[in-house]
């Protein structure tokens, strides 16, 4: 058994922490290729770097059978999430390019998870900017405890919750301002100050988690009824509405 | 005033009834119905729908919805709302919530298509008062930061005390 992992590295704008609690070299060295990966995501699907596969698609420089199957997957995820919240996500905001990183950041960071996992790592949490996979347990018998950040005190926590082998993302404007836009009025999403969607893949909770928010007020029980998420919301009168299947630490 | 606390549950009640539907197989008419599911706002309950999203997305048909309408029943206490009517592939979707003393006592599917999950509940939020506090937790959970924020975060210091 080898020392623990605990890494931090900064790629796509935000700090990605690795907490590896157990694993072989095989699995430590896992590690690198995480990071590696997030790096490579990061140069093919920037909406910020005029050379990347996202630009090009921005651009009209690629035809549809020259997509790569991951940029396929990544827009059929957006269509499925913009069809599914009747326009109130978007990646294609009217003067703006094709700009899927809502969806990218959760689907990229599961990715680097499962390549832990593939490698033999059992133990792990990872926390991209706020969102977070975890696999199996912190220590044998006792879950992962992940807090949610308090809406308006960056110090305190709002909630505790429990996990095994399952996905936190939450959405909210207190960090980056008002960037996420209601689709369907053109103007910043209103109506939640955050929204934490539990599910069994980051991808799935990052979306959903992001999609509810412009959604706004309905998109708490849209989120609520994604199959296998479960969720915990502050509206903008500070009101907290969850799912019962929320998996509260106790 | 109780009524007016209870309408954000239940405009959410029949946000979280539409997606029912939109992932059943076969098209189908629509058909007037009566079928009660017996809502109330501490059950447990869970939906059937399938597995979503990072598998490939299912098509289905959001169309244009009708204005909501409410009608009062003459009950001073009992109330009841028509939530609009939604259009789906698989035929039009339509829900009534019955309020009673400011809780939802009933859910009635006014539209639904013929197939179905016809015993199906929508998720049912519990209200609570928005907490504040510490605990000592493995990793902090939100909006994404950018880097200059993290240093100030409650994950860096997390990941700065280490095991």
């Amino acid at each position: 058994m080898l020392a623990k992992v605990r890494r931090v590295e900064h790629i796509m704008g935000f700090p990605i922490s690795v907490d590896l609690r157990d694993g072989d070299a095989a699995s430590h060295a896992a590690v690198d290729q995480a990071f590696e990966w997030l790096r490579e995501v990061d140069a093919r699907f920037s909406p910020f770097r005029v050379d990347s596969e996202v630009s090009r698609l921005g651009r009209a420089e690629l035809g549809p059978d020259e997509l790569s199957p991951d940029l396929a997957h990544v827009i059929d995820l957006c269509d499925f999430y913009e069809e599914s919240t009747g326009g109130a996500f978007t990646p294609r905001l009217p003067g703006r390019g094709f700009d899927p990183c809502a969806i990218v950041k959760g689907w990229a960071v599961q990715g680097a998870a499962e390549l832990l996992h593939d490698a033999g790592a059992r133990r792990f949490c990872v926390n991209a900017g706020g969102d977070v996979v975890t696999f199996g347990e912190s220590e044998p018998g006792v879950p992962w405890r992940v807090g949610v950040r308090h809406p308006e005190r960056a110090d305190q926590l709002c909630v505790v919750l429990s996990l095994r082998d399952g996905a936190v993302a939450t959405s909210a404007s207190y960090e980056r301002g008002d960037h996420i836009i209601d689709g369907r009025t053109g103007q910043p999403a209103r109506g939640l100050l955050s929204i934490t969607v539990v599910a069994k893949d980051l991808t799935t909770a990052d979306a959903a988690a992001t999609a509810a928010y412009a959604m706004g007020v309905e998109g708490i029980g849209w989120a609520a009824a994604q199959p296998g998420c479960e969720v915990f919301a502050v509206d903008s009168e500070r009101r907290v509405f969850r799912s019962p299947g929320l998996p509260l630490a106790g | 005033m109780k009524i007016h606390r209870a309408i954000p549950i239940a405009v959410l009640s029949i946000a979280g009834l539409v997606p029912l539907w939109r992932f059943e197989a076969q098209p189908a008419a629509t058909t007037e119905v009566a079928a009660e599911v017996g809502v109330v706002p501490e059950a447990q309950t869970q939906t059937t729908s399938e597995p979503p999203a990072s598998s490939t997305p299912n098509d289905s048909g959001y169309g244009a919805a009708a204005p909501t309408t409410t009608t009062t029943a003459p009950a001073a206490t009992a109330k009841t709302v028509n939530g609009k009517l939604v259009k789906t592939v698989h035929g039009d979707v339509q829900v009534q919530v019955t309020f009673t003393g400011g809780k939802i006592t009933a859910v009635k599917f006014l539209k639904q298509p013929n197939t179905g999950p016809t015993k199906s509940a929508a998720p049912v939020l519990i209200q609570e008062t928005l907490q504040a506090g510490t605990a000592k937790v493995d990793s902090v959970s939100g909006a994404t930061q950018t880097s200059e924020a993290y240093i100030e975060s409650l994950q860096a210091a997390i990941d700065a005390k280490g095991n």
